[in-house]
């Protein structure tokens, strides 16, 4: 025991030595939850609070043009440019700033759109009434289309297109239905007497709810704060890999391990004093950048971190996610020879864990091969026992079963050290 | 526990690393006395860490037994290592940590603790005459004082062998005189002392016994002024040393 403490005392001091490493290992995982959460909060913020401006040529003056116009005004989702110094912006002109990057995206409504929409609509009428012979309703007119040119730099995500696509044919739809519905009235009331023309009113019959599931009786509203913490702490977490590794491969460099082998003591041992001393370590960290999601992040305009009524939960799954890091940051130090070895190593295998545990993309989105791998990430673990608490309201029931695999991860990589310790001694 | 005056017995020792078909250590067989200041010599390559790596148990042999103080690592490791100390030739410390922290921590692995630890380390700072630097850290001592500490922290638990893998090298010859002397010392206590140099005239005067070895074999074996007496045209161990190994520059 005195063993075990005196090795914990000294990683301490060796840690607590070395201020510049340590301030790295606190400031670096903060300025990344803090870096990446401002950054994600876009994508989880309405569009009409990120406000994007887009370039409208509407060269149509008719009711297409000035209802695609007075939609995208009154959406408010965007910032609308018709004129740049005073001149209304052409086609070419629009094209071109696109092109720079300069806007993301421009809508070109072209000459008698909505002549063709009426033309349509007056066919369709036509073709209902043919057979009443209306005075009024002309003749049947041929079906004709004309494109609607949107033009999209394509550095623009896929999402934000759809989202302007969407709302352009709803525009469109719309309409359409009041014209139909125009001319249609005016037939009727050329059919039926005393039928004066019906004003088209559109009514909301169904509403749409939108309710976030939850365990508990609180509903927690996720946000870019609710999501992001998580996902970033578990990922700064993993990089303890990274000093852990060269704490060990260090002391095989300057001499110290060997003297350590030749002296009392298992390999165990002194790994299980460097696993307690970066543990702790990890357990800090997470702690600050719980508390930079409540007390920062709402003094910088994103919403405040909601931690829950599971704190005990929340602590469980905080050390297995340690654990199961030290654990690896062990097995890597053990086996790589280099500082390079485990630098590169260490950081492209977070990386790839972190990409499969569903960092960046959702699980759910990924192919269904990618989706199986995924499962087998330490990261996806975490990460699903932290939504688990702070997205589901889940309890520490709830995230046994996440805990338990990480845990079971940490066993096998202190496993694989131990044995590749052993192997050593064969060669 | 075997019975017998030597208190470490190589026995038909043969190590062959993995991957090589050719031994590192060839079938030696070795008896070191109690109290015993033995060199082993030889070029790079020679063996000799392979031999000192085998006696400190960092790894076994392929074939063939190693007995220290009647025991082996295979049955009784724990043991074995609470009776050694290494020396490496590495300064092998911690240098964010003060002298003191240092060999506090060594000494707990060892088992020393509390007034009697206090008081060895004070002793032994004071023999080597670092007793006003034992608050500084190891990272702003000369390389003489860096080796004096190596070597203290492998003594510290007043060990029956030590291994002492080249402790002299790189430094003055202040350092160099203070070191050789507290060793001397230290084995008049009954402390069996396995060293390695390639400072020979350093061996000759140091050792009570060298085996010069090389390509894992050893080539002669005895007390130094009875080598250089029984090869009577070479009045020196160096002359001896380069008869029998060549003069050809040797790789690690």
């Amino acid at each position: 025991m005195l063993r075990l403490l005196s090795s914990i005392y000294k990683e301490l001091l060796v840690l607590i030595r070395d201020r510049a490493g340590l301030a790295i290992l606190f400031i670096m995982p903060l300025v990344l939850i803090l870096i990446m959460t401002l950054i994600q909060d876009a994508t989880f913020r309405t569009v009409k609070e990120v406000n994007i401006s887009m370039i409208l040529v509407n060269n149509d003056k008719d009711s297409l043009g000035e209802a695609i116009s007075k939609g995208l005004y009154a959406s408010e989702f965007f910032q609308i440019v018709e004129k740049i110094n005073g001149e209304h912006i052409d086609e070419e002109t629009a094209k071109e700033l696109i092109a720079r990057g300069d806007y993301k995206i421009g809508i070109i409504i072209p000459e008698r759109a909505t002549e063709a929409i009426r033309g349509n609509v007056n066919a369709l009428i036509n073709k209902s009434f043919k057979s009443f012979n209306i005075p009024g309703v002309k003749k049947r007119t041929k079906k004709s289309t004309i494109d609607v040119t949107i033009y999209i730099d394509p550095a623009t995500s896929n999402s934000f297109k759809n989202m302007v696509m969407s709302s352009l044919k709803e525009f469109t739809s719309q309409l359409e239905i009041e014209m139909f519905f125009k001319n249609f009235s005016e037939a009727m009331a050329q059919l039926i007497p005393d039928q004066k023309p019906i004003k088209f009113e559109s009514f909301e019959t169904i509403r749409y709810k939108e309710v976030y599931a939850s365990t508990t009786k609180d509903e927690v509203l996720p946000n870019s704060v609710q999501h992001n913490v998580p996902a970033w702490t578990m990922f700064a977490m993993f990089f303890i890999v990274l000093p852990l590794a060269g704490n060990i491969i260090k002391e095989r460099d300057d001499g110290s391990a060997f003297r350590l082998k030749t002296m009392p003591g298992s390999f165990v041992m002194i790994m299980f004093s460097k696993i307690f001393v970066f543990l702790g370590v990890s357990f800090v960290q997470f702690i600050l950048m719980l508390l930079v999601g409540v007390y920062i992040m709402p003094a910088m305009g994103l919403p405040q971190l909601e931690i829950g009524p599971h704190k005990i939960a929340l602590a469980v799954m905080a050390l297995s996610s340690g654990l199961a890091a030290t654990g690896y940051g062990v097995a890597i130090g053990t086996i790589a020879t280099t500082h390079e070895q485990a630098a590169t190593f260490g950081a492209v295998s977070i990386i790839i864990f972190a990409a499969l545990g569903g960092i960046w993309v959702p699980v759910y989105v990924m192919p269904h091969t990618i989706r199986i791998i995924s499962q087998f990430s330490p990261l996806h673990w975490g990460l699903n026992g932290f939504y688990d608490i702070f997205l589901r309201g889940g309890d520490l029931m709830v995230v046994l079963a996440e805990a338990g695999k990480l845990l079971i991860f940490f066993v096998i990589m202190l496993g694989i050290a131990i044995v590749y310790n052993n192997y050593t001694k064969t060669k | 526990m075997q019975e017998n005056q030597h208190i470490i017995e190589l026995k038909y020792l043969t190590k062959y690393y993995k991957g090589s078909n050719i031994p590192a250590i060839d079938n030696i067989n070795l008896n070191i006395d109690k109290g015993e200041i033995y060199g082993l010599l030889g070029p790079n390559g020679a063996g000799k860490t392979t031999t000192i790596s085998m006696l400190c148990g960092l790894f076994g042999p392929t074939s063939g037994n190693v007995f220290i103080d009647g025991m082996e690592f295979q049955h009784s490791s724990e043991k074995i290592k609470s009776i050694i100390g290494v020396v490496p030739q590495e300064i092998a410390l911690y240098p964010s940590l003060t002298a003191k922290e240092n060999l506090t921590f060594f000494g707990h692995l060892y088992g020393l603790k509390g007034k009697h630890l206090k008081t060895r380390i004070n002793e032994c700072l004071e023999l080597f005459g670092l007793e006003k630097n034992a608050n500084r850290r190891i990272k702003t001592f000369s390389g003489g004082m860096k080796r004096r500490i190596n070597l203290i922290a492998g003594i510290l638990h007043k060990p029956k062998i030590i291994y002492l893998d080249e402790p002299t090298v790189g430094i003055d010859v202040q350092s160099r005189k203070v070191i050789l002397e507290h060793l001397k010392n230290i084995n008049k206590e009954g402390t069996t002392i396995i060293y390695t140099s390639h400072y020979m005239e350093e061996a000759e005067n140091f050792c009570s016994r060298v085996a010069i070895i090389d390509k894992g074999n050893i080539l002669t074996e005895g007390k130094p002024k009875e080598l250089i007496a029984t090869k009577g045209e070479y009045t020196d161990l160096e002359s001896i040393f380069l008869n029998i190994t060549g003069r050809a520059l040797r790789d690690e």
